[in-house]
């Protein structure tokens, strides 16, 4: 298979750095994935070329790139099926963090979020003698977040690190949900309050828009995304609803409850809080200027046919019954 | 000045493990890894970690004999028996610090079958325990606070008047060249896998450790054995974990039947993994495999279970060569995996050298001997690693830094690496020299072994040392420079080449890892010793040093 | 061909113009329109973060609906397309989750039987009607025109949900539709990304820092306008692009068109009649551009 591999290339230590794409004519076998194209070109053709890379199987992390414009370890990317019609496949580095070289980019942003989870278990009781007891289910659940390798593809295609370095991210914020679900950690029921009542904060769990590119670039099933609303869910039933986050997603279900569709005028009130005047005027622009343009939501929502029987859904799953 | 008491040089398991202890016991502790931490090859252990708990009735004595016969009675009782009855604490301070063992149904740690072991004592994460335990120190690490330095390759011990005293490092990110200061030096490089091509090996481990001791004075020990796991995949060699014959796989010839039988009729495919590796080369040199491979049928498991517990080396499969394991078998091979050898150390990590120590794979206790068990790696980095690191701490109290000329030995440095990247181009590459060097090595000193061929590969290896010696990297840059970091690799991986070779023609038995055609039998009488290398005036020499036997005598082996 | 029409809630609340494009698309396309006055919104994503029962029980509920009715759904949003999807994918594989689901319903007397297949107006193009068909009712082609896609994130992510093995060309779909009506494709990496909408309460800073990356972007490749089958998508492109200038500190201008205005277009519609002149950013200059005053 004669495949061009076509790299976006740094050099940082010429004048005026500025990245170029840079074409490799190789020969590959059917089975060769990108990062065996990209180890034949350093070694046979131009040992310039920098890259991070080792294990081979998907269990270091060290290869995560953009293939195609999408964040993937390239050891895991089989080349032939990452060819386009014309034999090429296009190679950049992660997104987010900056490149120090070629395809070797500062993991700087990714470990201090990392740091900033408190990513060590931290138990409040008395360390028994032996092992904890927990369900094995427990720790299966825990071992899908912990196949975690931390390789960036999450956060090199994250949506918001894109336009905010200050959020969390996803690596970060399933690293945490990977302690606040585990029995072992937090209080002798496994809550971890302090953990939730940091990450309630802005610029973590309610910052994510649940794009989901971080569920498709993870190499290793870890799903980020679902990882963070899990956290959310954990937060509201800890108590922690004082917040924008919190508060838009009670109002939807608040609204939908009463009305059974959507009311786009009334979230944003409900969502920023009735008594947060500023918040509430920030909205007022934008109101204002669809109501000239004729575009407003109703201000008169009309409920759905048969509304009472989506009431007394939301309401029985809402607040189940005591048994 | 960068000055630390305890120096680690190597991040995996063993190495974080001896900075956690070191720094434990109040030193002064650094850690200096040419790769982040988490991108460590310990990572690539799948199948689990071995310890007898007592409260489950198991005996570490059991585990201890287990672990001298899988050796083929060359392990060190003494060490082995340390190992053993430590390996219960570690487990569970493992777990403690947050370790997400799988469990049984009472919540306790649950365990699986492991080749060469009359027991499941095998405590495991999935198919991934060298990731969740690496990970998981790695967390540890950030707690402690432990300096760490990142991405900085050691490219030479400092030396003053034979006391080692410090590393020279690059800064791979800037091309900066350092010298840190240390009283005390724990090596915990890893194996020398990439030494052999193909290998299960990361492409980091290149026996930069065992090198950097061996060029300092330090004795290497046991180096002709070397392990070939059974079960690597067709083509590139990546490995596929015992942890699949554990849970009940079988190896299967090309008329789908059990060939074990024939060669271990009570352990079947759990035989240690030296006979089963034999088994399946001899299958294959007599026509029963196909393509050169034989298979690894886990389709009778269920899918529930390899999704549960094997679902990572099933995704291997299908994203290496396209084969799901739930439907399909696994075309596989032996494939060169550990070395069982190493730098020569004591109980404690201590080696010849004053000062300096040793843990993990690049370290021979030797707890190993002629064939290492699986599962009783991660436990020997982690037992070893940490009892390195308390004795390290100790030690370093009681003695000064050695002072050094520190811009004399950075110049020196310099100029040598600058001398490297000033080579003129002459049409050779570092990537060549190294795949001719390991097909060599793997035509040579593989599952069988003979003295033509070992000399052959030893002639190779003289003229690969003379392209070394003037082989140009094509990059001349500074920053994150990698092609600069292959070719020293690649001096490392030469040395070891060397040591593996001249230490297995000196043996002239077979034992373990170690069979030879031409002498194909096992020779208490004159060969149940360690063979040793150390560097001499023109080239290595060889010595022996006697096995600890305490408990067990050595029998012949039957699996 | 007839659909159970799920228009979503923005097409019905903030975006009626929207709502009255797919209608008038549909009928030359030849797709009857049935409505769901009882369906009720299918969480949005939000409703499920607290609680996922819920939004796949209110989901089932629409598709029992639509079975009744003993018709496939259309819609013309993307999040409505994507959460339905999710929903969906979670009831087929799991029959005892779905059992569960259908107790719930049981009170009204719906059962949902598991053979929903919600598809999004640009699939039911692609896939159902073909796009010869649109080409024939092309009386205006966008020629000279350049758009720029914005997909939204539920209608490509995550693709097993959204059956993208067996659909492949559900990935270029929005460019095929371009192509077909006459204009030209601008390619860029943001036309598979998060438009913002989601946080707009909560983070709005970042979330106009996302329409200002995106429409700049396009902006930049000389784009006329960005056409989009969501309309939150919409929402946040248009109604916040004021704000993504002040916070960008430049002029971008750029039009965003829903899906069924472009093709409404190039179908000879007027520009009243797609509800153009509603949108907060100018599709004056546009209009005139392709002959539509």
């Amino acid at each position: 298979m004669d495949v061009t591999v076509r790299i976006r290339r740094y050099d940082p230590e010429v004048e005026n750095p500025e990245s170029y794409w840079q074409d490799y004519p190789v020969a590959l076998d059917g089975s060769a994935t990108v990062l065996d194209a990209l180890i034949k070109i350093r070694e046979e053709q131009d040992g310039t070329l920098s890259l991070r890379c080792s294990c081979r199987s998907s269990i270091c992390g060290s290869c995560a790139m953009r293939i195609n414009g999408h964040a993937g370890l390239a050891c895991k990317t089989q080349a032939a099926s990452a060819i386009d019609g014309n034999n090429t496949i296009v190679i950049e580095p992660a997104g987010v963090m900056p490149v120090v070289k070629d395809l070797v980019v500062d993991f700087s942003l990714f470990w201090d979020k990392i740091r900033q989870v408190e990513p060590y278990l931290q138990p409040q009781g008395e360390q028994p003698e032996a092992e904890y007891i927990a369900s094995n289910e427990s720790m299966l659940h825990l071992s899908s977040v912990t196949a975690c390798i931390m390789c960036g593809s999450c956060v090199s295609d994250c949506t918001v690190l894109e336009v905010d370095p200050t959020f969390l991210g996803p690596a970060a914020l399933a690293k945490a949900y990977r302690f606040t679900a585990d029995p072992r950690d937090g209080d002798s029921n496994g809550v971890s309050q302090e953990r939730l009542e940091q990450l309630v904060e802005p610029t973590g769990m309610w910052d994510c828009t649940r794009c989901g590119e971080c569920v498709a670039a993870c190499p290793k099933g870890v799903d980020p995304m679902d990882r963070i609303m899990a956290l959310r869910d954990q937060a509201m039933s800890a108590g922690l609803n004082n917040s924008n986050g919190a508060r838009h997603a009670e109002a939807f279900v608040d609204i939908v409850g009463h009305s059974g569709s959507l009311n786009e005028a009334l979230l944003p009130v409900k969502a920023v809080g009735i008594t947060n005047v500023p918040g509430l005027i920030s909205f007022l622009p934008v109101g204002l200027r669809a109501l000239t343009h004729g575009k407003m939501p109703p201000l008169i929502h009309h409920n759905i046919e048969n509304v009472k029987n989506v009431r007394k859904l939301v309401k029985k799953l809402e607040d189940p019954p005591l048994d | 000045m960068l000055e630390h008491d305890v120096l680690i040089i190597g991040a995996g398991l063993a190495g974080m493990r001896a900075a956690i202890a070191a720094n434990a016991n109040g030193a002064n502790t650094a850690i200096i890894s040419k790769v982040h931490p988490v991108r460590s090859h310990s990572n690539a252990a799948q199948g689990g970690i071995n310890a007898a708990l007592t409260d489950r009735g198991d005996d570490w004595e059991d585990h201890a004999y287990d672990t001298v016969k899988g050796s083929d009675f060359l392990g060190d009782q003494d060490a082995i028996e340390v190992m053993c009855q430590s390996a219960g604490r570690s487990l569970i301070d493992m777990e403690h610090m947050g370790v997400t063992f799988n469990r049984d149904d009472e919540g306790k740690l649950g365990t699986r079958a492991f080749g060469g072991q009359r027991r499941a004592r095998t405590f495991f994460v999935g198919d991934f325990t060298g990731q969740a335990l690496l990970h998981v120190m790695f967390e540890q690490l950030i707690k402690s606070g432990i300096r760490s330095y990142e991405e900085w390759f050691v490219t030479g011990l400092i030396t003053e008047d034979g006391q080692v005293c410090g590393v020279t490092a690059l800064e791979i990110r800037s091309g900066q060249v350092y010298a840190v200061r240390a009283k005390t030096i724990i090596f915990a490089t890893g194996g020398l896998g990439r030494t052999f091509e193909p290998s299960t090996n990361a492409l980091i481990v290149t026996g930069d450790g065992m090198a950097l001791a061996y060029n300092a004075g330090a004795r290497l020990m046991d180096m002709e054995m070397v392990q070939y796991h059974p079960t690597t995949l067709m083509g590139s060699g990546v490995l596929i974990s015992e942890a699949a014959r554990g849970e009940g796989a079988y190896l299967l010839d090309k008329n789908g039947d059990r060939f074990m039988e024939k060669y271990a009729p009570n352990m079947m495919e759990l035989a240690s993994r030296d006979v089963v590796s034999r088994a399946e080369q001899t299958e294959i040199n007599a026509g029963n495999g196909t393509n050169g491979c034989m298979f690894l049928d886990c389709r009778h498991l269920g899918e529930s279970l390899i999704m549960e517990k094997l679902s990572q080396i099933r995704e291997i499969g299908i994203d290496l060569i396209g084969v799901d394991m739930i439907k399909e078998r696994v075309p596989i091979r032996p494939g060169m995996h550990y070395i069982m050898g190493g730098i020569k150390t004591d109980i404690d990590g201590q080696t010849n050298l004053p000062g300096v120590y040793a843990a993990g794979e690049c370290a021979c206790v030797s707890v190993h001997g002629g064939n290492r068990l699986g599962a009783n790696s991660l436990l020997d980095t982690i037992v070893f690693g940490e009892r390195s690191g308390n004795h390290a701490a100790a030690a370093a109290r009681d003695v000064d830094y050695v002072e050094f000329d520190v811009d004399a030995v950075v110049k020196k440095e310099q100029d040598r690496l600058q001398g490297i990247l000033d080579r003129p181009q002459n049409g050779d590459r570092v990537g060549a020299i190294r795949l001719d060097m390991g097909q060599s090595l793997n035509n040579n000193l593989a599952v069988y072994r003979n003295e033509s061929g070992m000399q052959e590969t030893l002639r190779d290896l003289k003229g690969l040392e003379k392209r070394y010696a003037a082989v140009p990297v094509d990059n001349k840059g500074r920053i994150f420079n990698t092609d600069l970091v292959f070719s020293l690799e690649l001096g490392f991986m030469m040395d070891c080449a060397s040591a593996v070779t001249v230490s297995a023609l000196d043996r002239k038995d077979s034992r373990g890892a170690q069979a030879r055609t031409d002498f194909p039998n096992r020779d208490d009488e004159n060969w149940m010793k360690h063979v040793v290398v150390t560097k001499g005036e023109v080239g290595p020499e060889i010595s022996y040093l006697p096995v600890s036997i305490t408990k067990w005598t050595p029998e012949e082996r039957k699996y | 061909m007839k659909y159970a029409f799920f228009p979503g809630c923005v097409a019905r609340g903030g975006c009626p113009e929207l709502y009255q494009a797919a209608k008038l698309i549909c009928q030359r396309l030849g797709i009857e329109l049935q409505e769901m006055p009882g369906a009720s919104c299918t969480g949005a994503g939000v409703l499920q973060e607290k609680n996922e029962f819920l939004g796949d029980t209110l989901n089932a509920r629409t598709f029992a609906m639509a079975e009744d009715l003993g018709m496939q759904i259309m819609t013309i949003c993307s999040t409505c397309q994507g959460v339905m999807s999710q929903a969906n994918f979670r009831m087929r594989k799991d029959p005892e989750y779905l059992a569960r689901v259908n107790k719930e319903l049981a009170e009204e007397g719906l059962e949902y039987k598991g053979t929903a297949d919600p598809k999004h107006l640009l699939w039911v193009l692609i896939e159902d009607i073909g796009l010869e068909k649109l080409t024939e009712l092309i009386t205006r082609p966008l020629a000279g025109i350049r758009l720029a896609p914005f997909y939204g994130c539920y209608l490509i992510r995550p693709t097993d949900a959204l059956d993208m093995a067996d659909h492949p060309e559900r990935l270029t779909a929005l460019e095929q539709v371009i192509e077909t009506l006459g204009a030209t494709v601008v390619d860029y990496s943001g036309k598979t990304r998060c438009c913002g909408f989601p946080i707009l309460t909560i983070n709005e800073t970042n979330s106009v820092a996302m329409v200002a990356k995106h429409t700049s972007d396009v902006k930049d490749l000389g784009a006329d306008a960005m056409i989009t089958p969501c309309p939150l998508c919409h929402l946040n492109l248009d109604g916040y692009q004021p704000k993504a200038q002040a916070q960008a500190n430049r002029k971008i201008e750029m039009p965003i068109l829903h899906l069924p205005q472009a093709i409404g277009l190039a179908m000879g519609i007027s520009r009243q009649e797609l509800g153009l002149q509603k949108h907060i950013m100018s599709t004056k200059a546009l209009t005139l551009k392709v002959g539509a005053g």
